[in-house]
């Protein structure tokens, strides 16, 4: 502004168009791409880096605690999660699977992780889902857990989906802190570490189950690796705008039920499909929450349609009511 | 204004007469009343009797609870409810009988009617918090994109104490 009133200006006002197209240039407009490439380095720094805090879970008004330690040995990832408030449970990652240990009830759930090591990174339908249904934008630089984090926002543009904020480690690209909420800014359910140190030496020991043998009274409930590229046949008619389909195939749960498994993505986040004959098991119909994850679970003729994922209920209930066979 | 009192419970009161109504509520004995024949009527419609301090321990919970604003859902059928006047034309001795245990049981707290009334308009929509089964949690985690980014945090939806039971 200063440059327009200087005397001897003939034509302020193109100087004035000037500065201004100069000054508009130096916004950094987060693209498409930028989107895109900032997840790529998150997702990166959340398997290459090692680290160890303590994070808290917030949803519905509640807060727990949890402590994580993650170790990236020459590759191979490992990683430890213990519930510190209420039942001890916890959450292994080792060898490309997922353990879940339940002390209270003795039952132990694997879940093989075959896509998350097929598919690190999204796939173009995906990142281009990403850039059309959410506007990117850098926000406010914050300390979180004694790090001076750079927020990012992830604003949906319209309302079938929830907007997400994210603090990361400007350093290293770790996310310290994740913020997922509702049309109105509430927060449906947060991530966030209280203290976090990263790039630290991790011990093998640090990150290795708490019950290295199965105690001889405990159950495993182990998931079939998905069966994927499959046709099932199975399809949604009225699909929510921005999601594509990424799995279409059957899964084993439990060892025994074999369901069909469909995954729609909009880059961000998915919504799961389950459908399975009526009576291989029980269930409790209609819409129910489990943290971020909304549930609706029908049936349908001769099928029960299970559909979640970390969209709004509406998003959810219409899935669920448009499965039809092609 | 015992009449009123219970034209206004069998909804047979509008507009000013409505207004009238809920202006002698607050005054005097109003509320108490107000209470009494509802405890009255709770009795000889078999629909059970609060128990001492209920109305008290009420207001406490609403007090915990959050508003939530959000849509009315239908109102439940009324088809099944006795009309009031009728009720106590027809048994006054029961009213005698049941009014000295009432009286007992009658909360000091005015506020207790005005959260009632609030809670009845107020209703949640919220979904359920009840589990849906681990397995479907953890066979959906690994392909949020989410997962990518924040590791196994979200898997504390499926081993969180205040999810699922595991089972």
């Amino acid at each position: 502004m200063i440059a327009m009133r200087r005397p001897g200006s003939h034509l302020p006002w193109i100087r004035q168009t000037l500065f201004v197209f100069a000054w508009l240039a130096l916004i950094p407009a987060a693209s498409a791409e930028d989107a895109a490439v900032w997840l790529d380095r998150a997702a990166e720094a959340a398997q290459k880096q090692n680290y160890i805090g303590t994070i808290v879970y917030q949803h519905g008004g509640r807060f727990e605690t949890s402590r994580l330690v993650h170790l990236n040995d020459q590759g191979r990832e490992f990683e430890k999660l213990v519930n510190l408030d209420g039942p001890a449970r916890e959450v292994i990652r080792m060898n490309g699977e997922v353990r879940c240990y339940y002390p209270d009830i003795k039952v132990i759930r694997v879940e093989p992780r075959t896509f998350r090591n097929a598919f690190p990174s999204l796939s173009p339908q995906q990142q281009a889902a990403l850039t059309d249904f959410y506007t990117f934008r850098r926000a406010e630089r914050e300390r979180v857990a004694g790090i001076e984090t750079q927020a990012w926002v992830f604003e949906p543009k319209d309302g079938l989906r929830y907007g997400h904020k994210f603090w990361a480690d400007p350093v290293s690209g770790l996310l310290v802190k994740a913020r997922m909420f509702d049309e109105r800014n509430e927060t449906v359910e947060q991530f966030a570490f209280t203290e976090v140190a990263i790039g630290v030496k991790i011990d093998r020991d640090q990150v290795k189950p708490s019950w290295p043998v199965t105690p001889p009274d405990w159950q495993i409930r182990q998931a079939g690796p998905s069966e994927d590229a499959k046709d099932t046949g199975w399809t949604v008619t009225r699909l929510p705008p921005g999601f594509v389909k990424i799995v279409d195939g059957y899964r084993r749960l439990r060892g025994a039920r074999q369901v069909v498994h469909l995954v729609y993505s909009d880059g961000l986040v998915a919504v799961s499909v389950f459908i399975e004959p009526v009576g291989s098991t029980m269930h409790s119909f209609g819409i129910s929450r489990q943290g971020g994850i909304n549930v609706v679970v029908r049936q349908q003729d001769e099928n029960i349609v299970t559909v979640l994922g970390e969209v709004p209920v509406a998003t959810v209930r219409q899935i669920a009511h448009s499965v039809a066979r092609r | 204004m015992r009449q009123q009192i219970s034209r206004l419970m069998d909804g047979d009161l509008e507009g000013a007469e409505a207004e009238a109504a809920f202006g002698d509520l607050k005054r005097g004995d109003g509320l108490e009343n107000w209470a009494c024949y509802h405890i009255i009527g709770d009795v000889l419609r078999r629909n059970g009797y609060p128990t001492a301090g209920f109305a008290s321990r009420f207001a406490a919970r609403l007090d915990a609870e959050p508003t939530v604003l959000a849509p009315q859902r239908e109102r439940p059928s009324q088809s099944s409810r006795l009309p009031f006047a009728w009720a106590v034309a027809a048994t006054v001795a029961a009213v005698a009988v049941v009014s000295s245990v009432a009286v007992s049981m009658l909360d000091p707290q005015p506020t207790a009617l005005a959260k009632a009334r609030e809670a009845n308009a107020v209703r949640t929509a919220q979904p359920r918090t009840q589990p849906v089964s681990p397995d479907y949690l953890l066979a959906h985690q690994e392909y949020s994109p989410t997962t990518l980014i924040q590791g196994v945090g979200p898997y504390l939806r499926a081993v969180s104490a205040g999810g699922a039971d595991g089972r």
